[in-house]
């Protein structure tokens, strides 16, 4: 032991010596570095210690962590993993698993209902998108100004995203009505519009996207409002001031500091947003499901098509593979938004 | 310092241990004093409908607890009498039931015989495709040879058992077999001086009888006919006849009963489907509004109404009566469509000889009886069975509406065949389309015949 100790002490002198002579600063870091290391072994052979204070810290950090990484590692990875599998295969839940390449996924392209909800899943995110942010967006602004009420309004608009989706779908249902007699129906038929050819919404196969999209427009937008009056109230005010001192309109101001200023929430709120979109399937449902609960090739979307595949007719592996078409879609949404922010921002 | 240290390593091995306890639910005790581990077990391995579902039965020492799944266990009347009656004369037996929610029965069922950890011993089985999905699974055990060493009499269930064999294999025993009637609202003809609907109706006849029924004035309106929004009630008029079924694929000849309800639509004479599926209604509340004349359901509806009438709830339909289904020119009054409930045995069950035992009780003529009483249709339907539910207190009194419960043909609402869940899905969709005006019935059909054939090819 004694001897031990000497070599650790020689070691360290020897580093003190190398520390003082180093010019590079990066390179006096490291051999800082090392004589912590060293002086803790020191440390750790005169009191007979069995962990270092290194390994320790490490272990209590890990402890921390293990909880909520076993239940992922149960939970999420796990299955995650089994997917990518199982995507490969055949498989009913109970029946022997069968190897079968790429048949599922060649078995999507000729399934009516697959490539009906892949369009429907893609027009719903591409107008849903836009419209979300811009009215999010339009809410905040507004309701960043002084106004009277203004908290009022802010509740207001946040409603729809805390109120229970079963309860405002058949709301939505009932103002949406597709009698003559419903309240939008009637209100566009005294507009002028032919009892013929007034819609007939959620049960129409040419509206029911259209209503899905408003309804989840409108559910949603509170939510984004607030991220959005985050973003604005993080804007250095002296900005606005130096503008309006060269003249800048309301416009201009909105045009020029607002927008530029809110690039990084806009990036935020437009990554959320479709992500989220890919995997809508309550609001549909809610919607343009009926009693019967099945969606329609009109209003079918992919997580549907999932669930109806893996617990209706039990096709796991083809299930699988979609989930991870669905996978790779969103996978790629990110990569594209990630890399051009960055491009942006350098 | 150190001891928070250990507090927090022990608390980390405490949470990992809980989590690892909720995965492995595979284990379960077998018998006596032994129903509080089961209930944890069931509670830790099932999903969160089952655990608030499931209610401990405590075991006796040497009693043995069969673990049965059903739908509505409070809605239905039948459960706890059939459960005492068994329990009497089994006393080493006990029934606990876990209420896995009606709505999407069947899936939920699937999820929980996949894998291992639901140790069901009886299994109610919901509908015919439900039934097929969970046979070609391979999770359910074939009864044939117990039917046979035992000698259960199939006569007595009048042909249903042959239509859902599965390649001559028997996989279930029917215990419900519901059929479609017609029900119609005294009140309502009385008030429009027409007299009530008969035993032996065309479909000519029906529709005449639904349109002198209708009142259009805006705000009064009177409905002459109510269909629900399920396939069911429109599209399977068409296979009454006997001459088509509905896994043909080839679907011309719903085409007379698609414009027929097309046009009632039209004219006012029953409410808009489109309304009725956003708004969700259901076929209760509508023929409860006391507007509607006439509404074809099946006889799973009797019990309901008796129970509500008797509980004041339903005033404006207080007088109800029954008769047989609209008939096809020329063809026999009393086809009609059934659906049948039914008890099996997955290959999973724990105890699958006593499970037997109780599958032979419900369904058996003691079974029967009892769910008679609770004025629902038993599979086993006897003359003496008919009387029961015609004489319960409540059923309407009239000759006719005794005379509807006799049955001439049966036809399943979805034949037993391995493709009837794909088929199931079109056939909706088609149904939807034709019934919303998405598309014409010309184009439905072409959609189901191009549709339907390729899945039947495949």
């Amino acid at each position: 032991m004694q001897e031990k100790l000497s070599a650790l002490e020689q070691r360290l002198e020897e580093l003190q010596k190398r520390a003082e002579a180093e010019t590079d600063d990066k390179k006096r870091l490291k051999l800082g570095a090392q004589m912590d290391k060293t002086r803790d072994k020191i440390r750790q052979t005169k009191t007979g210690e069995r962990f270092s204070r290194q390994t320790k810290r490490d272990l209590v950090a890990y402890s921390f962590i293990a909880p909520n990484f076993i239940g992922f590692a149960v939970f999420t990875l796990g299955p995650v993993l089994f997917a990518f599998v199982l995507a490969f295969l055949n498989w009913d839940g109970n029946n022997a698993m069968r190897f079968v390449g790429l048949e599922n996924f060649m078995m999507m392209f000729g399934n009516q209902r697959f490539l009906a909800s892949l369009k429907n899943t893609v027009v719903y995110c591409v107008a849903t998108v836009p419209l979300t942010m811009a009215v999010a967006l339009g809410l905040a602004v507004l309701l960043n100004q002084k106004i009277k009420g203004r908290n009022f309004f802010r509740t207001v608009s946040f409603f729809p995203y805390v109120a229970s989706l079963v309860a405002v779908a058949a709301v939505w249902n009932m103002l949406f009505s597709p009698a003559k007699s419903g309240p939008i129906n009637m209100l566009l038929y005294n507009l002028g519009v032919a009892a013929k050819s007034l819609p007939k919404w959620s049960a129409d196969k040419d509206w029911v996207m259209f209503t899905v999209v408003l309804f989840s427009v409108w559910k949603n937008m509170g939510y984004y409002m607030v991220i959005y009056l985050a973003g604005l109230q993080g804007i250095n005010a002296e900005l606005y001031e130096a503008c309006s001192l060269d003249g800048a309109n309301t416009w201009q101001r909105f045009r020029y500091i607002t927008w530029p200023q809110l690039q990084p929430t806009t990036f935020f709120v437009t990554i959320i947003l479709t992500i989220n979109c890919f995997k809508v399937y309550d609001i549909v449902y809610m919607l343009a499901g009926g009693s019967s609960g099945v969606l329609n090739e009109s209003a079918i979307v992919l997580v549907y098509h999932i669930y109806e595949e893996a617990f209706r007719n039990w096709n796991l592996g083809y299930a699988s593979a979609v989930a991870m078409i669905l996978f790779l879609i969103v996978l790629a949404i990110t990569l594209v938004q990630f890399y051009g922010d960055k491009k942006r921002a350098s | 310092m150190k001891k928070m240290r250990l507090a927090s390593l022990a608390l980390a091995v405490v949470m990992a241990g809980s989590l690892a306890g909720c995965g492995g639910g595979g284990t379960t005790a077998e018998t006596t004093g032994a129903a509080d581990t089961q209930a944890d077990t069931q509670a830790a391995g099932a999903g969160t409908e089952a655990t608030t579902a499931a209610e401990t039965v405590v075991a006796a020492e040497g009693q043995t607890v069969l673990k049965w799944s059903i739908w509505d266990k409070d809605l239905t009347t039948y459960y706890k009498p059939l459960i005492e009656a068994f329990e009497a004369a089994n006393p080493d037996l006990k029934i606990e039931m876990v209420d896995l929610g009606s709505s999407d029965y069947q899936t939920v069922l699937g999820t929980q015989l996949t894998g291992s950890g639901s140790d069901f011993d009886i299994v109610t089985i919901k509908d015919v495709p439900g039934y097929t999905t969970l046979v070609n699974k391979g999770v359910l055990e074939p009864l044939d040879e117990l039917i046979a060493r035992d000698g259960v009499d199939l006569e007595a269930f009048k042909g249903i058992t042959d239509q859902i064999a599965v390649d001559g294999k028997l996989y279930e025993l029917p215990f419900r077999s519901d059929f479609w009637v017609l029900y119609y609202n005294k009140d309502v003809f009385d008030a429009a001086q027409v007299d009530y609907p008969t035993n032996d109706m065309t479909f000519d006849q029906y529709d005449a009888l639904a349109r002198s029924l209708t009142v259009d004035t805006p705000g009064q309106e009177v409905y002459g006919a109510h269909y629900h929004t399920w396939r069911s009630a429109v599209q399977l008029f068409g296979i009454l006849d006997g001459k088509n079924t509905i896994l043909d694929g080839s679907y011309g000849f719903l085409q007379p009963y698609y414009e027929m309800i097309l046009s009632q639509q039209e004219d006012g004479v029953c409410q808009d489907y489109a309304t009725l599926k956003t708004s969700n209604l259901h076929y209760s509340g509508a023929f409860s509004q006391g507007n509607v004349a006439m509404m074809n359901m099946g006889t799973w509806f009797i019990s309901t109404l008796i129970d509500k009438v008797a509980s004041g709830e339903y005033t404006d339909c207080a007088n109800w009566g029954i008769v047989k289904y609209p008939h096809a020119e020329g063809v026999e009054p009393g086809s009609t469509l059934a659906t049948i409930t039914a008890l099996s045995i997955p290959t999973s069950a724990p105890h699958k000889e006593e499970a037997w035992k109780f599958v032979q009780f419900v369904c058996g003529e003691e079974g029967a009886k009892i769910v008679a009483d609770t004025g629902s249709i038993p599979a086993l339907m006897t003359d003496d069975i008919a009387s029961t539910i015609s004489s319960m207190e409540g059923f309407p009194q009239d000759e006719a509406s005794k005379e509807a419960l006799q049955t001439a043909n049966l036809y399943l609402e979805m034949p037993v065949s391995n493709k009837s869940s794909e088929i199931e899905t079109v056939l909706n969709e088609a149904h939807d389309n034709i019934m919303t005006g998405n598309s014409t019935v010309e184009e439905g059909i072409a959609y189901m015949d191009d549709q339907v054939s390729q899945i039947l090819t495949q």
